[in-house]
């Protein structure tokens, strides 16, 4: 048989090996991206308000307790740093602490100092929010109220979300027999989220706070 | 994937170079920047930016071209694990039926949502824990 001209198996002259990206990582960041424009749509409000009656926002940011938000945004940052160490520890396939020292800890616990300066914030929020409501700035109020907290009130439900899911990601870690690739994964888009929502703030805190 | 990546770079560059155009244009019409739409057209580029650096990083990272990516691959050679799909989970729907209940509140009455975010909180518990424990807990 000198010449073949058909065969019934088709052979790669090399077979691809590659590492197939992880559809909940692409997935999450492809969400993301849609969560860009829907705070887009946010700031379009505030810029569209902002600009057709620009009086108000003369008089009413006078109320707003800059040091106090910028504290705030610091404990907000930090809270993203704490929480990709815990990525660290869950990349490491690390759930639990092995020692006291924050070098030995595992994502659980970095998941709860996470936790905790979430909330830290969004009770800062709530307390900077009574504080303008006493100072008669609802949502109601005026264009500037109905601007202000829709964009920092949609960020803060951002946040309280984001919370919820670092619980229901610690309680995997406690409920799994075997910590894994499958809830470090977990832990990863979490951590994205979780930075997103701290990029926002940032531009939010410039926009509100800073350029006023 | 390579294709994607540059798609989304060229989104991006066109929304810079049209963002510049906007705050020139706006800037020589009316003599002040208009924020609304510079901010959002910049958000725009961000987008685009965002997605394609993303997607370069996993694409450096896989090593390599997949077979749906290669002009001469087979059908068969892409057929790997795409990921865990749960084959017969009844969470998505509850998920999908408390949201609707949420928002049947929000155009009905208030009340309503609150029955809705107690079913929303249900579901995704239910859908995170779901091979977490009982019989196919891990």
């Amino acid at each position: 048989m000198d010449v073949v001209t058909s065969n019934s198996m088709t052979q790669t002259p090399t077979a691809p090996l590659v590492q197939r990206p992880n559809v909940v990582a692409v997935g999450t960041i492809v969400w993301l991206g849609s969560e860009v424009m829907f705070f887009a749509g946010l700031f379009a409000i505030y810029f569209t308000l902002r600009s057709t009656s620009p009086e108000l926002w003369s008089t009413e940011t006078g109320h707003l307790n800059v040091p106090f938000a910028t504290v705030n945004t610091l404990i907000l940052v930090s809270s993203s740093f704490t929480c990709q160490f815990g990525v660290f520890a869950a990349e490491r396939l690390q759930a639990r602490a092995t020692g006291w020292k924050p070098t030995q800890w595992g994502m659980v616990e970095w998941f709860f100092l996470t936790y905790v300066l979430g909330a830290l914030f969004v009770s800062g929020q709530v307390w900077e929010y009574s504080n303008l409501v006493q100072d008669g700035i609802t949502l109601s109020s005026s264009a500037y109220g109905s601007a202000f907290y829709l964009t920092t009130g949609f960020h803060a439900l951002h946040v309280t979300a984001g919370l919820f899911t670092f619980l229901l990601m610690i309680g995997r870690a406690f409920g799994v027999k075997n910590f894994g690739h499958r809830e470090a994964t977990s832990a990863i888009v979490v951590s994205y989220y979780w930075h997103f929502v701290d990029v926002v703030w940032i531009g939010l805190f410039l926009v509100i706070y800073v350029l006023k | 994937m390579r294709a994607n990546i540059n798609v989304f770079w060229i989104l991006a560059g066109f929304f810079i170079l049209a963002d510049a155009v906007y705050v020139f244009w706006s800037l020589v019409s009316y003599g002040k920047v208009e924020w609304v739409g510079t901010l959002g057209i910049a958000l725009g580029a961000i987008l685009g930016a965002f997605l394609a650096f993303y997607l370069g990083r996993v694409h450096g990272a896989q090593g390599g071209e997949l077979p749906e990516d290669m002009t001469d691959s087979n059908i068969d050679d892409g057929d790997p694990e795409m990921g865990f799909y749960s084959p017969w989970s009844w969470w998505p729907i509850v998920l999908g039926g408390s949201l609707a209940i949420f928002f049947a509140g929000l155009a009905v009455g208030t009340w309503i949502c609150f029955i809705g975010v107690s079913l929303i909180l249900i579901a995704i518990i239910g859908w995170t824990y779901e091979y977490y424990r009982g019989f196919f807990a891990r």
